[in-house]
């Protein structure tokens, strides 16, 4: 799987994954090479996410066919 | 005396007369309330309760059907006060008036501590609170679900707080009424919504209260709903030290409704603090690994071939030399013929000519010992651009790892002398197993050689 199409909960599984191979003892340097490069795209892919997000607040409710639906709400801040 | 006015008097039978009580006390009492405290309550065939509602000086027999004790939402007990709402009635087969009880709620905020505790010890009992069935608050929670009254206090509380703590964040809010007939059930239908919208997580909160006031969120009816849904549920209801049956529920408990806005917004700076963790160990990992290889590679390069390469370059030094002794020999030679030809025709020859040769051939000699130390030389580099792969061969030929791969050694055994061939197992010898673990002795049954794919016994 490419990691732009990982979700953050599986690179983060990822990621995690990599540091037990890399607490192997019989890892050659080279696999440790490629799975710290790996490790460090996962995770500025992760901290990507972090950033990434907009904020967007909605109500959820139902239309007349019954299907779910959100509309964006206006919230004052004061108070 | 009966017959004074002549009339005839009605005379009843008992069916008679009991079927006209019941009419008349069904008419006359279709619909009142009764307080009263529970006694010889009998629960027939968990089907039936039949109970007396008394106070200090009369009672009243009391019987709830099935059909409407169900969905009760505490258990009835010797000595509870409650509220009742029913008709009165007629048990004809025996005569006895009764209460038909269509409604009951415990009277009293005493009551409804009685109710609640009875509930939570049903739910516990049922598995709802096992810390194995709560699931994990996600990580970075892409969509947000809240359950909560639009326009409350609460909602506010949860929006600046997370305002306040992080860039961005997507919060889907499905409106509920938490108080109130029919609260239970809009809450649980709010869960299962945000859930089937896909959110990551849900949110369910209301402000402080009354015990009274937070009943919504008491039920067994929300428990069930908070249980069974697959999207992990924070329950945020109340203050700090109002705990609701949703609170043990729930996959994670915030004490106030900020507090679980703040739950949300933690996890994700701590993931952001983890995923520096991550990047250390995987670079203090890699360090390590570099370090432990630089170690193999100081011992090849420790020994001889690269401590003093001069002593090997010295070797082919000498057989260069060798090479270039002969070399000047069979010149040598050559020359000493071509100077006796020489002689010969000399008196014909311009000697100018002749000399100049001479040196050509020496200058030729030169070369070629220059270019035999140069290829060593270049040899030998080229060894030290091969330590990695040499590195990986001592990791691939290492009897030990090769055992740890699964396979076997096998030795003579009397001797330390390893058998690699089929042709030196001979029947009803003794042979010595090496394995990971141990070794182990063995006798030869039989053995097939194979040559070029026939079989030879």
């Amino acid at each position: 799987m490419k990691i732009d199409d990982m979700s953050f909960e599986e690179s983060i599984a990822r990621l995690e994954e990599i540091i037990k191979e890399l607490e192997k003892e019989d890892i050659s340097l080279r696999e440790s090479m490629e799975k710290f490069e790996m490790g460090i795209k996962l995770s500025s892919h992760c901290l990507k996410k972090l950033n990434e997000a907009e904020t967007k607040i909605e109500e959820l409710t139902r239309s007349e066919d019954g299907k779910l639906v959100t509309k964006e709400l206006e919230i004052s801040e004061d108070a | 005396m009966l017959d004074e006015n002549n009339i005839k008097p009605k005379i009843y039978t008992v069916s008679e007369l009991n079927f006209e009580l019941r009419q008349k006390l069904e008419t006359g009492f279709p619909d009142i309330w009764l307080e009263g405290e529970v006694s010889n309550f009998y629960f027939h065939n968990q089907k039936h309760m039949y109970f007396d509602l008394k106070d200090e000086n009369s009672k009243i027999r009391s019987v709830l059907f099935q059909q409407n004790n169900r969905n009760m939402s505490f258990r009835i007990e010797e000595g509870l006060h409650v509220l009742a709402r029913g008709y009165l009635s007629v048990y004809e087969k025996r005569g006895e008036y009764q209460f038909i009880v269509q409604d009951i709620r415990p009277v009293g905020v005493g009551s409804l501590i009685m109710a609640f505790q009875q509930l939570k010890e049903k739910l516990e009992k049922l598995g709802y609170f096992e810390p194995g069935h709560k699931k994990k608050i996600p990580l970075l929670p892409e969509k947000i679900g809240l359950a909560t009254s639009i326009g409350g206090a609460v909602l506010r509380d949860i929006i600046s707080v997370l305002r306040r703590r992080f860039a961005g964040f997507n919060l889907i809010i499905k409106h509920v009424n938490v108080q109130g007939p029919g609260s239970s059930h809009d809450i649980c239908q709010a869960i299962r919504d945000l859930s089937e919208f896909g959110v990551d997580v849900v949110i369910i909160a209301r402000g402080g209260g009354s015990l009274e006031d937070l009943w919504a969120f008491n039920t067994e009816e929300v428990a069930t709903g908070i249980y069974n849904c697959r999207t992990p549920v924070i329950s945020a209801v109340g203050h700090q030290t109002d705990y609701t049956i949703a609170d043990f529920v729930a996959d994670c408990r915030a004490a106030t409704p900020s507090v679980a806005a703040e739950i949300v917004i933690i996890n994700r700076e701590e993931t952001a603090k983890s995923l520096i963790k991550i990047n250390a160990r995987m670079k203090e990992l890699l360090e390590g690994k570099i370090r432990q290889s630089g170690k193999k590679l100081l011992y090849l390069i420790d020994r001889k071939v690269f401590k003093k390469p001069a002593t090997i370059l010295d070797r082919y030094r000498i057989v260069a030399d060798d090479i270039g002794f002969r070399v000047i020999q069979i010149y040598g030679r050559v020359v000493e013929r071509k100077k006796h030809k020489l002689a010969k025709i000399l008196p014909l020859i311009d000697r100018k000519v002749i000399s100049g040769r001479i040196i050509s051939g020496k200058m030729r000699i030169k070369n070629m010992n220059i270019r035999v130390l140069s290829n060593i030389s270049h040899i030998a580099g080229k060894k030290k651009n091969k330590i990695e792969i040499l590195l990986q061969r001592l990791d691939n030929n290492n009897p030990a790892a090769i055992l740890n791969r699964g396979f076997t050694v096998i030795y003579e055994d009397s001797r330390d002398k390893v058998i690699s061939s089929v042709k030196h197992m001979k029947p009803d010898q003794v042979i010595r197993i090496i394995a990971r673990d141990g070794s182990a002795r063995a006798r030869i049954l039989d053995r097939i050689i194979k040559m070029k794919g026939r079989a030879i016994r």
